[in-house]
C-alpha cells in the first residue's frame, strides 16, 4: 500500500482511495474508540463519524504520521461523545456486574482454540483492564491508549494529542503508575496473568 | 517519588532517554530499591496493557459518497448555463426597474441643491423675467428644474426639452398679456408629459420576453445536466 499516494488520492476527493486507508486503519482507530468509551457499539458508531469527519477534513493533513492524525480525528470524536453523554445521560441495557459495573465482555471474540477457563480468565483480565482504564482521567486515558495500545512514539502522540512532549511522559508515567495500582485490585482474581513484578527487565 | 523521577523511569522503559541519561538512571537503579521497585510497577502496567487484545472492527467502515455527501461531478459547461441563468434574471430585473423608474425619475423635479444650482446666472435671468409678471411663480421655477431631469434622462424624454422650453416661454409670454388666468392653462398644458413617457417605456417588452427566455432556458438546461449527473453517478456507486 503506497500511504502517500492514497492520502494525495484521497485529498483530490478520491473516496475509493481514502476507503482503502480506512481497511488499513479500522482496526487501530476502533479499539481506541473502544478503550476510550469503554462500549463497543458506541465505540463503532464513533468509529464510523470520525472516518467521516477524516475525510471531511483530510486537506488539513499536512504530513508526518497519517496514524497518529486518524487518532486525533477519533479521540476528538470520543471527547464530543462524552461531553453528549454528560449533557444527557443515559442508561445502559448491558447488565452489571456484582460490583456495579456494566459488563463489557468480548465473548464473541474468544480464540476458538481456548478453554473455557482461558477465555472467562481472558474475559476478565480485560474487563479489570478495562475498568482501571475507565477511571483514569481522560488526558491520561488517551496517551496511555495511543502509547501503549497503538504503539505509537512520544512525538507521535504529542501530534495526536497536540500538547508538548514533556506533557505526554508526565502523563503517560503517572497514567502507568495509577494502572498499576488500580490493577493490584484485581490481582487475587487474575492470579495466573496478574505477575506485574515477575517480567524480566526490557 | 519524585515526579521528575517517575518520567526518567516510564521514559527509560520505552527507551525514550539519551544514552547517558540511561547510563545515570541505571547506575541509580542499582543503588536505589524504591527506584527499581516503582520500575517493576510502570513495566507490570505496560506489559499488562499491552496484554489487551486488539479487537477485530466489527463492520467495514467504509465510506459511501452518500455518507459523505459528495456532490456528482457536473459537467464543464454547467457553470456557463448557470451564469447565464443569473445574468439574464439580474438583466430582467434591471430592465423592470428602469421600465418603472426611468419615467417618474424624468417627470420628477430633484432636490435642493441638485442640478439646478449649476446654472445660477439663468436662474437670475428668468427670476427676473418672473418678477416682471406677479404671480407667476410657478412656472419660473419649474423651468430651471425641468432642465436637469433632462439631462439625468436623455433617451426617452428627448423631445422634452424642446418642448418644454417652447411651453416656458409661450407660457412666460402669456403670462405676461394676461396675467394670472393662463398660469392654469400652462400647468394645465405640462400634465401630459409623464403620459407619453409611460406609453414608451425605456426597454422594450420584447427584450423583456426574450431575457426571461434565456433565464427560464438556461435553468432548464442546468436541470435536466444534474439531474442525468445525479443518474449517472447513482448508477456508478
Amino acid at each position: 500500500m503506497n500511504e502517500q499516494a492514497l492520502i494525495r488520492d484521497a485529498q483530490n476527493g478520491d473516496l475509493d482511495a481514502f476507503n482503502t486507508l480506512i481497511l488499513h486503519y479500522q482496526d487501530s482507530v476502533f479499539n481506541t474508540a473502544l478503550r476510550i468509551l469503554g462500549d463497543h457499539d458506541l465505540a463503532a458508531d464513533v468509529t464510523q463519524d470520525a472516518f467521516i469527519s477524516a475525510f471531511k477534513s483530510i486537506n488539513s493533513f499536512r504530513g508526518g504520521s497519517f496514524k497518529a492524525w486518524l487518532l486525533r480525528t477519533v479521540t476528538n470524536a470520543c471527547y464530543d461523545e462524552l461531553r453528549r453523554q454528560k449533557r444527557r445521560p443515559t442508561t445502559p441495557l448491558e447488565p452489571d456486574t456484582d460490583d456495579g459495573e456494566e459488563m463489557d465482555s468480548p465473548r464473541w471474540l474468544a480464540d476458538p482454540g481456548m478453554t473455557p477457563d482461558q477465555k472467562a480468565e481472558a474475559d476478565e483480565l480485560e474487563h479489570a483492564i478495562q475498568h482501571c482504564l475507565d477511571n483514569l482521567p481522560m488526558e491520561f486515558k488517551t496517551v496511555v491508549v495511543m502509547a501503549d495500545l497503538q504503539g505509537l512514539d512520544y512525538s507521535e502522540v504529542a501530534v495526536a494529542v497536540r500538547v508538548p512532549l514533556g506533557t505526554i511522559k508526565s502523563r503517560l508515567a503517572r497514567a502507568r503508575l495509577r494502572l498499576r495500582e488500580c490493577l493490584q485490585g484485581f490481582a487475587e482474581l487474575l492470579p495466573s496473568v496478574f505477575r506485574l513484578g515477575e517480567e524480566s527487565t526490557a | 517519588m519524585k515526579q521528575r523521577d517517575l518520567e526518567l523511569l516510564s521514559s527509560y522503559l520505552d527507551g525514550q532517554l539519551s544514552s547517558a541519561d540511561s547510563a545515570r538512571l541505571e547506575a541509580r537503579l542499582r543503588t536505589e530499591p524504591g527506584l527499581r521497585s516503582v520500575l517493576q510497577d510502570l513495566r507490570g502496567a505496560r506489559s499488562v496493557l499491552r496484554q489487551l487484545p486488539m479487537r477485530k472492527a466489527p463492520r467495514n467502515f467504509r465510506l459511501t459518497p452518500q455518507m459523505v455527501r459528495k456532490n456528482p461531478p457536473l459537467p464543464r459547461a454547467y457553470p456557463m448555463f448557470r451564469f447565464a441563468t443569473t445574468l439574464a434574471t439580474l438583466l430582467l430585473f434591471f430592465t423592470f426597474g428602469l421600465n418603472y423608474l426611468g419615467p417618474q425619475l424624468a417627470s420628477q423635479p430633484p432636490a435642493f441643491g441638485m442640478g439646478g444650482g449649476g446654472e445660477p446666472d439663468t436662474f437670475a435671468a428668468e427670476s427676473a423675467q418672473v418678477e416682471e409678471a406677479p404671480g407667476a411663480e410657478l412656472p419660473a421655477t419649474e423651468a430651471p428644474a425641468e432642465e436637469p431631469s433632462v439631462a439625468m434622462a436623455p433617451m426617452p424624454t428627448a423631445s422634452a426639452p424642446a418642448e418644454d422650453s417652447a411651453r416656458t416661454a409661450e407660457t412666460t409670454t402669456t403670462q405676461t398679456d394676461e396675467a394670472g388666468n393662463v398660469i392654469g392653462e400652462g400647468a394645465a398644458e405640462l400634465q401630459p408629459q409623464p403620459a407619453s413617457a409611460q406609453t414608451a417605456p425605456p426597454v422594450s417588452p420584447v427584450w423583456q420576453w426574450i431575457l426571461a427566455g434565456v433565464a427560464l432556458l438556461s435553468a432548464f438546461v442546468m436541470a435536466l445536466m444534474r439531474q442525468l449527473a445525479i443518474n449517472r453517478w447513482r448508477r456508478r456507486n
